[in-house]
């Protein structure tokens, strides 16, 4: 896309800029890729996410090879066993293995972090398409409806949706995605409003092209960039959020597990049980760290300018 | 020019303020139910005196009557009472705003005053060790629950630290209960939650003075001053912060409605209001009056 034309424009007749069109024409997408590949913490970053990914996917498999136990088996000849033993990470209050309910956790706490994200994409995605295209008073009442959301605190939206519906995974994602779309949305009408003046949108519906085709053909491949790079800077973000809900007792309820809601308990007992704290609390920490990490990697990769 | 702008941004205003109000009713609506859970069962309330208590307190009005009531209350400053003491809900307010502004205002000003020189030694120093160390430090900060983060410090500062016989930090309330509430006392309950708020604060505010700074300073009037012989310290603190701070001043603007709300998790880990998470606990007794005025107070606080 980038790559070729700006070689052609380099290969003038000149001595000075000789040397420029003897490095090969890449797409935009390989550019972006090899640069992400060169970044050595990013990668590292990246995988100790796909590594977590992985261990949420085959959480069964995990918890009868490692722990033998399942997360909701209550013990209650083994409350507060610390780390050791039979149980590798220690128990809770109910005897339960910490390590199984992490592992179990992880496919919580990824997963609906995973849904917020696909679900604020795509309807912010749409809004954002349909509000800087069109424009006019469809862009007006658009915008003003993502004002509207984003002007209401988001704990507050947080706190009476959970309480509206009662918080599972997936109901979870949702009230998250409830307010998460609208930044998406602002950001993508942003970027369709510059995309839109430039002459290959003209000569597109020139020779004929429907709204829908341009939209999805050749707008979205260019907010694509953008896009990927909201997603990965956003997922640590919703961890947070979700295991800050969690923690305050209005996210996924107990006795299923997540990283958050292991800690909302643990507060009463920290002062004995170290390890009911700190195991949650670093797993979040790490995985959100890799998840920023891995994010700022791929802006540097799709977007230098940003750097 | 400027008249017909603020005219226009005003008029969106109030356009956005009228949608969170009925976003937020509508949700309100919903959830305000039969006010107390399990009203209905009680075999001491005949079910006429259940539909009085109802009519009272205004359950039995339709949506928009409710609506338009509350709408026209708050024109005129009354914010509603508490279905379940008749307290105002402004009194409840007044009650925790003062903590809560306590704990905000010094976390942000502690990560304004932090922040600054931080970015800035990350520009001047950009690539260093230093840069590298304060980079970690601030992506750090952005990754760390803060309950997570408040926990350890209490375990750290008022646990561990007195079980060794060693002067602790107080690890919940924003002041003693007893002989308490003096500037000291104050001062020594603030460091814990202010600690983890301001962190917070903190890390993402350096980061952004540290690439506003790394930008000014490739500018070309960086360049002339210095080719016109300034003294370094003059250039980077005379055109340099002064310009680098500019986009730092919108920033703290939108964070401004965080002084109401963005130390939620914190008050809840550091037990800083006298009765805890009164706005979870509210919802959860479905006193729904209760619930709308603290958004709308913070909305007040920072249109955006």
């Amino acid at each position: 896309m980038i790559g070729p034309s700006r070689v052609a424009e380099l290969d003038m007749p000149g001595a000075a800029i000789e040397g420029a069109s003897t490095r090969p024409a890449q797409s935009y997408w390989n550019e972006s890729w090899e640069r992400l590949r060169a970044n050595r913490i990013g990668m590292a970053a990246g995988i100790l996410i796909l590594i977590f990914a992985l261990i949420a996917i085959l959480a069964p498999v995990f918890s009868a090879v490692l722990t033998h136990f399942q997360p909701q088996t209550i013990d209650l000849s083994q409350t507060f066993s610390p780390p050791g033993g039979k149980h590798l990470l220690g128990t809770d209050e109910l005897g339960r293995d910490t390590l199984t309910r992490l592992i179990w956790g992880a496919r919580v706490t990824l997963g609906v972090a995973l849904l917020t994200v696909a679900v604020s994409l795509t309807v912010g995605t749409a809004v954002g398409m349909m509000a800087g295209y069109y424009g006019g008073w469809l862009d007006d009442l658009l915008m003003r409806l993502v004002d509207t959301v984003l002007a209401i605190p988001a704990i507050f939206l947080f706190i009476l949706m959970s309480i509206l519906f009662r918080p599972t995974p997936v109901s979870l994602a949702l009230i998250i995605a409830s307010v998460g779309w609208g930044q998406v949305a602002r950001l993508v009408r942003g970027e369709v409003l510059s995309v839109k003046q430039r002459d290959f949108i003209l000569a597109t519906r020139s020779i004929g092209a429907r709204h829908l085709r341009l939209m999805l053909r050749h707008l979205l491949p260019n907010v694509l960039p953008v896009l990927i790079v909201a997603a990965s800077l956003g997922v640590g973000q919703i961890i947070l959020i979700e295991a800050a809900l969690d923690f305050l007792g209005l996210g996924i309820q107990p006795p299923t597990p997540s990283w958050g809601n292991q800690l909302t308990n643990a507060e009463s007992y920290f002062f004995h049980s170290i390890w009911l704290v700190n195991f949650p609390g670093l797993l979040i920490f790490v995985t959100v760290l890799a998840s920023n990490v891995f994010g700022n990697a791929i802006r540097d990769a799709f977007d230098p300018r940003l750097k | 020019m400027l008249a017909k702008y603020v005219a226009r941004r005003f008029l969106a205003s109030l356009v956005v303020v009228l949608g969170v109000t009925l976003i937020t009713l509508v949700l309100m609506d919903r959830t305000r139910g039969t006010y107390v859970p399990g009203i209905d069962l009680n075999p001491a309330l005949r079910p006429e005196d259940i539909a009085r208590l109802r009519a009272d307190l205004g359950l039995d009005r339709p949506f928009y009557i409710w609506y338009l009531t509350w709408i026209w209350g708050v024109v005129h400053g009354d914010f509603g009472r508490s279905m379940i003491d008749g307290s105002t809900v402004m009194s409840h307010i007044l009650d925790r705003l003062p903590n809560t502004l306590e704990l905000t205002g010094t976390a942000i000003l502690i990560g304004i005053v932090i922040a600054i020189p931080v970015g800035v030694i990350g520009a001047l120093r950009h690539g260093s060790k230093a840069d590298h160390t304060l980079t970690v430090v601030s992506v750090a900060g952005f990754a760390v629950p803060q309950f997570w983060m408040g926990l350890i410090l209490i375990l750290i500062f008022s646990v561990t630290l007195e079980q060794h016989g060693l002067p602790w930090l107080p690890s919940s309330g924003a002041y003693s209960a007893v002989n308490g509430g003096d500037f000291i006392d104050r001062v020594e309950h603030l460091i814990l939650p202010a600690t983890v708020l301001s962190f917070f604060y903190m890390s993402t505010w350096s980061r952004f003075i540290r690439s506003s700074m790394l930008e000014v300073l490739s500018q070309d009037y960086i360049r002339t001053a210095r080719a016109k012989g300034m003294s370094e310290r003059r250039v980077v603190y005379l055109h340099g912060l002064r310009n680098a701070l500019i986009p730092l001043v919108t920033l703290i603007g939108l964070e401004l409605p965080g002084l109401v709300s963005g130390g939620l998790v914190v008050e809840v880990v550091f037990g800083w209001q006298p009765a805890r998470r009164p706005a979870v606990r509210r919802a959860r007794s479905s006193d729904s009056i209760f619930m709308r005025t603290p958004q709308d107070l913070r909305f007040c606080g920072g249109p955006k």
